[in-house]
């Protein structure tokens, strides 16, 4: 069986054909995302015991004056200057993302180097994105006083963190090559994850009957993204498009199921080159944000009263883990903002987000078992090898780790909940200040994946077929069965309303 | 890693095609056929009893 690559974005070649994922290393970026984001999560949890660790980190808040933007997250830390709080937050994710550089055996000064410029190139987009003419929702223009905004929230920082590193990617080539080692979207992505368990295990407490069916449906839709999307993918691209097995495999994975953790857990599979699930992955990258740019919209404009449908939809249409999350959260921010003005109901914020998350999640528990399906039949029934067999600890090796994170937070959370009810509102604050660094996690994988999606691929031979594939599939079967699915399971269930309805 | 020319190999992908093997029609069928029913099956749950 082919071993697998360690990092999660080997997909990612630069214009040169230079792989932008780091030298091997025992420790992946899976593992580390787990410790990341336990470590952030314990520190916050210290409020249960009256200590408060994290709540000097600073949080931006929408403004019209920028002296007034930023502030430290807890009150017990209203006399330190936003300033110092913005550089003890930078200089505290520095020296986590340090230990984690240097177990991962990347160049350290590079790294800091490289983190250094997306830090301050992800906060100042999160900065503009709050500007309160950007930003700011119908309800609070009064009290900001002004007479209009763009109604995006201050998630529109998101989206410009990712147009920011697009720039960097397609058209600043040195720059891109200058800070590639801290170029980790799927470390941070994951890292946010791990710490987005306890914040939906919060909202799970508050709403115990909601979580438990949005749990159900989000497996239900799951099998059925594998069983009703891989089959057709890899029908058409080997009966219309002539690929190879070789080719149709990783493709139809790539497409249908989870982007690049998925096509090259099935191109290990089925022992396909690495250079094949690579070249799949390459796309997967490129249309994943060409989906982050244009569904969380379309979703804000169609479904704006089934909020809960739009996130299942973003988890199941959107490929990459970093990207469909993403898509979630901004579409929870889009779709608040849009229920508001058009109904005046104010959903709570986060669960569409977790619906997102939660579906992505359970997809990417069954690649491992999809991965060991195929290497199954392939070994037994297509390209039979003699005296080989397919383990099943490959279904363990091919897991993803830092689900185990995500787990483990929300159960910790919903533990400490249901044990101990006076503890809730200390431990709702806690996941508030853990979600301060969340934000950022996210913040940077947006910049990152941008740095990452170099659309020249497109044009270059060869890949025309690939994305001609891509293309068909994705948009003409893939994002409408997906929202068809998120329909048939989500339609109905809403988030908490805060206000209105 | 040297990438391989990617588009002579589809090209010739076009003159040496593999055709469908009966396991990989029963693969696409038994796999699409199951997802349908249990689609069925799971939407009828999470209306009734979820």
């Amino acid at each position: 069986m082919t071993t697998l690559p360690t990092t999660s974005y080997p997909c990612a070649v630069s214009s040169e054909g230079e792989a932008l994922a780091t030298a091997e290393s025992r420790v992946t970026e899976d593992w580390l995302a787990v410790w990341i984001g336990l470590f952030v999560f314990a520190l916050s949890l210290s409020l249960l015991a009256g200590i408060d660790l994290l709540g000097w980190a600073v949080t931006t808040s929408v403004w019209t004056l920028p002296a007034k933007a930023m502030a430290p997250a807890s009150k017990l830390y209203a006399h330190v200057p936003a300033s110092l709080s913005l550089v003890g937050t930078y200089f505290f994710l520095l020296v986590v993302l340090l230990v984690a550089a240097k177990a991962l055996g990347v160049d350290l000064k590079r790294f800091a180097g490289g983190f250094t410029a997306i830090f301050v190139v992800s906060y100042a987009c999160w900065f503009l994105g709050s500007w309160a003419y950007i930003a700011a929702t119908p309800d609070k223009r009064a009290g900001l006083k002004i007479a209009w905004s763009l109604n995006l929230t201050n998630e529109s920082g998101f989206i410009i963190a990712l147009l920011a590193g697009l720039v960097v990617g397609n058209f600043l080539p040195g720059v891109a090559r200058a800070i590639k080692e801290a170029v980790r979207p799927e470390l941070y992505i994951k890292t946010g994850i791990v710490i987005l368990g306890g914040f939906l295990g919060i909202a799970a407490l508050e709403q115990r009957q909601l979580a438990a069916s949005v749990i159900f449906r989000g497996i239900c839709a799951i099998i059925e993204a594998y069983l009703i999307y891989w089959p057709i993918v890899y029908f058409i691209s080997r009966r219309y498009f002539g690929f190879s097995r070789e080719w149709a495999v990783p493709l139809a994975s790539g497409i249908s199921i989870c982007g690049v953790s998925a096509a090259i857990a099935t191109g290990g599979a089925i022992r396909a080159r690495p250079i094949v699930p690579i070249m799949v992955s390459s796309l997967v990258v490129i249309f994943s944000v060409i989906e982050l740019m244009m569904l969380p919209f379309a979703a804000q404009h169609f479904l704006y009263n089934q909020p809960m449908v739009a996130g299942a939809w973003m988890g199941l249409a959107v490929k990459t883990d970093g990207a469909a999350v993403a898509s979630g959260a901004i579409t929870d921010a889009l779709i608040r903002a849009k229920a508001l003005a058009a109904t005046g109901v104010v959903y709570q914020a986060g669960w569409i987000t977790g619906v997102s998350a939660t579906v992505k999640v359970f997809i990417d528990v069954f690649i491992g078992v999809w991965a060991f399906i195929l290497a199954w039949i392939w070994s037994a029934k297509i390209e039979p090898r003699r005296g080989e067999k397919v383990k099943v600890v490959e279904i363990w090796q091919r897991f993803p780790k830092f689900i185990l994170g995500y787990v483990a937070t929300f159960l910790i959370v919903l533990g400490i909940g249901v044990g101990f009810p006076a503890l809730i509102p200390k431990v709702r604050a806690s996941m508030g200040q853990a979600n301060v660094f969340r934000a950022i996690f996210f913040l940077m994988t947006f910049f990152a994946i941008g740095v990452l999606s170099n659309f020249r691929k497109l044009w270059q031979e060869g890949i025309a077929k690939l994305a001609a594939v891509y293309v068909l599939c994705l948009f003409g079967y893939i994002i409408w069965v997906g929202l068809l699915i998120s329909w048939l399971f989500f339609h109905g269930v809403l988030p908490p309303v805060l206000k209105g309805g | 890693m040297t990438e391989p020319r990617v588009g002579e190999e589809l090209k010739k992908m076009e003159s040496e095609y593999e055709p469908l093997l009966p396991v990989e029609r029963k693969l696409i069928w038994y796999t699409f056929s199951t997802g349908v029913v249990l689609l069925a099956i799971f939407v009828l749950i999470s209306r009734w009893f979820v």
